[in-house]
């Protein structure tokens, strides 16, 4: 069957650049919503929630006429936004509304496209299917893009669709990530695209494919791999550029991470939490000081101020064992005299004495 | 009683051209009777095995798939499955019941005396036991990475020189054509003056999540599974899936060091030192007991000027193996009998007598039995084995601290870090130690 070519935007006129925005750290944001044929009403809330979560989008909700309602006076104000997140599947957009968007973009506006199976306002070809849900592998292309930049190179995801069917089409065109669509999940066999960047006019449009709501626990959502996929997208749609760092719970082949509040561990949540450690439970306060400790890059001031925190879990009554082991395994290579004192003291606790034996004996190693 | 070793020694003796060379009466062991056919008793090449898991099993079969198969006499293993399942297959090949079992090594090593001993454990054990075994002057056939940390590879390097035994290690590519030929276009220069290497190891691709402490199985001496290792609870996470812990592994980074990266120093003629500088970075997983990194990818310099990037394969355009770039093209070498090069004009070259030959063999586990038998250095010898490794770790310790890591390939030692230099050694858990040389 041959594929139906779905054209991101054919539009080529310029129009005035909107450059009061340019020196705001913060990006305002249309999310359009209101037909699809996914719960909107939830992936639209989630969508603000991420976004908002960066610090570098402000977001309006815009709702379109219900499905079979009066679309011809429905003209979003694209340019007051420097941002426009396109959650949308249903009835055609007047033909003057996709073209002032395609202007806008032109212009030096950014589009998300998220789980879009049509251009924006457009209808989705019959050609077009979706898998049935599953968890299943992303793979990001080798390249530079600063939407994938430092990532994990391959990574899994949950119980998400995968589109097929999609062929993607313009100039500056790149395939950022793909997924095989298995055929025991009715998949095509094949590898699909899953998320796309293209360079237009002044402008960018991030398009992904992956974040399907459902009816139950949203985890295709609630996936950091989608979360910071998104987030990143939408800031280099914005801006060109990505400022967000890589985080340390990005899913790995190991498996996937959720984020249940779909918000990114804090340096002082984590402390705050890294007491009350049970690794049956969850190790992400753990590994997040670990991946802070990897970025310190030896940097003697940052160092301290990671090791007094851990000192302070340390000599804590209401710390936990495991806890406590754990600290005292990453003190006895990072730690200084400042931890010596309160790793002695500890000595004396039976459930610690290898633990402490343990970063007495490293620590002493050419101090 | 040690007539193997008095055998040994002989060989040993006659290597090195020694005068006054005479042999001690052979007394044949009640175990070695022969069948019919075999190699006469007091010809068999004895040995043992420690570590019957599944590269253990895979040495095993391929030492008794040899033409002339060594006499296997005994095993050791802490899992009493494992131990029955090797002496099945031992007992069968030798026709009896003889295959005497252990399941802790100062036992085997106190009361065996092999010519040689098949050594594959989890990483974590290797420095108490290869060196105990190398001690104790058994020739050792050891799987890779031969050690956890620089520390512990220093010293087995140390035990191997100071016993003068025959090491091969289990880096069996270096017995397969296309390595060997990659390597030795690559060093004779057909790709030019080398200068940039890349090296692709697996992916991590495991998913074992943290499964609930379970009650030890009866098969399993978990406390000697654990050895010098933190003490831990049991969760059914030990067998195979230890690597991807970090206490016992580096995962697949450490796993496979000692394949595309001692084939890319084999043909760099970086076998015998180390890089100068490392520095790159690793994804780790948020959550779980897996926390060795699941992607990794790092840069080494050396001092001759080449540099060497060391990843996942999902990340470089060649994916697994070995690729030497040199001034004029490249030379790829992968498992699957791949051999490729920027031009097939590289491939046809002819490499002449008085250029650099690299040792030949077509089969790794013969070749280890020749040279214990000879005398003569294997194809697989300690001190590359644990320049692969030390790749590796050095690249694991950059990832860990975050840091670029200065290193003296000479003296061994991390350069101006106090906090990477821990890195290079553990605490073992009482009452093991490192032993002594």
């Amino acid at each position: 069957m041959k594929r139906q070519l779905i054209k991101l935007f054919l539009a080529i006129l310029p129009i005035f650049i909107t450059i009061s925005c340019k020196n705001e750290n913060i990006s305002k944001t249309l999310i359009v919503t209101g037909q699809g044929n996914h719960m909107w009403q939830a992936s639209s809330e989630a969508i603000k929630q991420i976004l908002e979560e960066t610090g570098l989008f402000s977001t309006t909700v815009l709702l379109s006429p219900p499905e079979g309602g009066d679309m011809s006076g429905f003209m979003p104000e694209f340019s007051k936004y420097k941002l426009v997140v396109i959650d949308y599947e249903g009835d055609a957009w007047p033909e003057e509304t996709s073209k002032t968007l395609m202007e806008f973009v032109n212009a030096g506006g950014g589009v998300v496209m998220f789980n879009a199976k049509s251009d924006p306002g457009g209808t989705v070809p019959a050609s077009v299917t979706v898998s049935e849900r599953h968890n299943f592998s992303i793979f990001f292309r080798p390249g530079d893009h600063p939407v994938t930049k430092g990532l994990p190179v391959r990574w899994q995801h949950l119980n998400d669709q995968i589109t097929q069917g999609m062929e993607v089409a313009g100039d500056d065109t790149k395939v950022l990530a793909t997924a095989y669509s298995d055929t025991s999940f009715a998949g095509s066999g094949k590898r699909e695209p899953m998320m796309v960047a293209r360079n237009y006019g002044e402008g960018r449009i991030f398009s992904t494919m992956i974040g399907t709501p459902d009816n139950d626990k949203n985890s295709a959502m609630h996936s950091t791999g989608f979360i910071v996929t998104l987030q990143r997208g939408a800031e280099w749609a914005a801006t060109g550029a990505v400022t967000q760092e890589v985080p340390f719970d990005f899913p790995t082949m190991a498996g996937a991470v959720i984020r249940p509040d779909f918000k990114a561990v804090t340096l002082d949540e984590a402390f705050g939490n890294i007491g009350n450690y049970n690794i049956e439970k969850s190790t992400k306060f753990f590994t997040f000081l670990q991946a802070e400790i990897r970025k310190t890059a030896g940097d003697e001031n940052k160092l301290l101020a990671l090791e007094k925190e851990m000192v302070k879990v340390l000599v804590s009554k209401e710390a936990s064992f495991d806890s406590k082991k754990l600290l005292l395994r990453e003190l006895s290579w990072m730690g200084t005299e400042y931890s010596v004192t309160a790793i002695k003291k500890l000595s004396e606790v039976p459930e610690l004495k290898d633990d402490v034996e343990y970063a007495l004996e490293r620590l002493n190693i050419l101090n | 009683m040690s007539e193997k070793s008095s055998r040994r020694e002989f060989i040993r003796r006659s290597a090195a051209a020694a005068a006054g060379v005479f042999v001690l009466p052979e007394i044949i062991p009640s175990t070695a009777l022969g069948m019919g056919g075999r190699t006469a008793p007091s010809n068999r090449f004895v040995m043992g095995c420690i570590g019957t898991g599944s590269q253990g099993m895979s040495n095993l079969n391929d030492f008794l798939n040899l033409k002339e198969a060594p006499q296997f006499v005994a095993i050791c293993d802490v899992d009493i499955l494992r131990i029955e399942r090797a002496k099945a297959t031992i007992d069968k090949f030798n026709k009896d019941r003889g295959c005497r079992t252990y399941v802790d090594f100062r036992e085997f090593l106190e009361k065996e005396k092999p010519d040689a001993v098949s050594i594959a454990l989890p990483d974590h054990w290797h420095g108490i036991i290869y060196t105990e075994a190398v001690n104790k002057k058994l020739h050792v056939y050891g799987e890779k990475p031969i050690c956890r940390t620089i520390n512990d590879g220093q010293t087995i390097v140390a035990a191997v020189k100071k016993n003068n035994i025959i090491w091969q290690t289990g880096s069996w590519q270096r017995s397969l054509p296309n390595f060997h030929r990659g390597a030795e276009l690559a060093i004779n220069g057909r790709a030019g003056k080398i200068k940039f290497i890349e090296v692709g190891l697996p992916d991590g691709n495991s998913i074992i999540g943290t499964p609930p402490v379970k009650e030890v199985p009866a098969n399993l001496n978990w406390e000697m599974w654990l050895g010098p290792a933190p003490k831990v609870p049991y969760r059914g996470v030990s067998h195979w899936d230890w690597r991807w812990i970090l206490d016992y592994s580096g995962g697949q980074l450490t796993d496979w060091a000692g394949h595309h990266i001692d084939i890319a120093n084999w043909g760099s003629g970086h076998e015998h030192t180390g890089p100068v500088e490392i520095s790159g970075s690793g994804v780790y997983p948020a959550e779980g007991l897996y926390n060795v990194p699941v992607e990794y990818d790092f840069m080494c310099k050396y001092a001759d000027g080449i540099e060497m990037r060391v990843a996942n394969a999902s990340r470089l355009k060649h994916g697994m193996g070995t690729t030497w770039y040199g001034d004029s093209g490249w030379i790829h070498t992968n498992r699957g009998n791949e051999l490729t090069a920027s031009d097939q004009k590289i491939l046809d070259e002819v490499i002449g007598e008085n250029e650099i030959r690299l040792y030949k063999s077509d089969d790794h586990w013969q070749n280890f039995i020749d040279s214990a038998r000879s005398g003569n250095q294997a194809i697989a010898p300690i001190e590359p084995a644990y320049r692969a490794i030390s790749v590796a770790l050095l690249g694991e310790i950059a990832m860990t601290t975050g840091e670029t890591i200065q290193w003296d390939p000479e003296k061994e030692e991390i350069i101006g870090n106090t906090r990477a230099s821990r890195l290079l050694r553990r605490p073992y858990r009482k009452p093991w130690t490192l032993p002594t040389v």
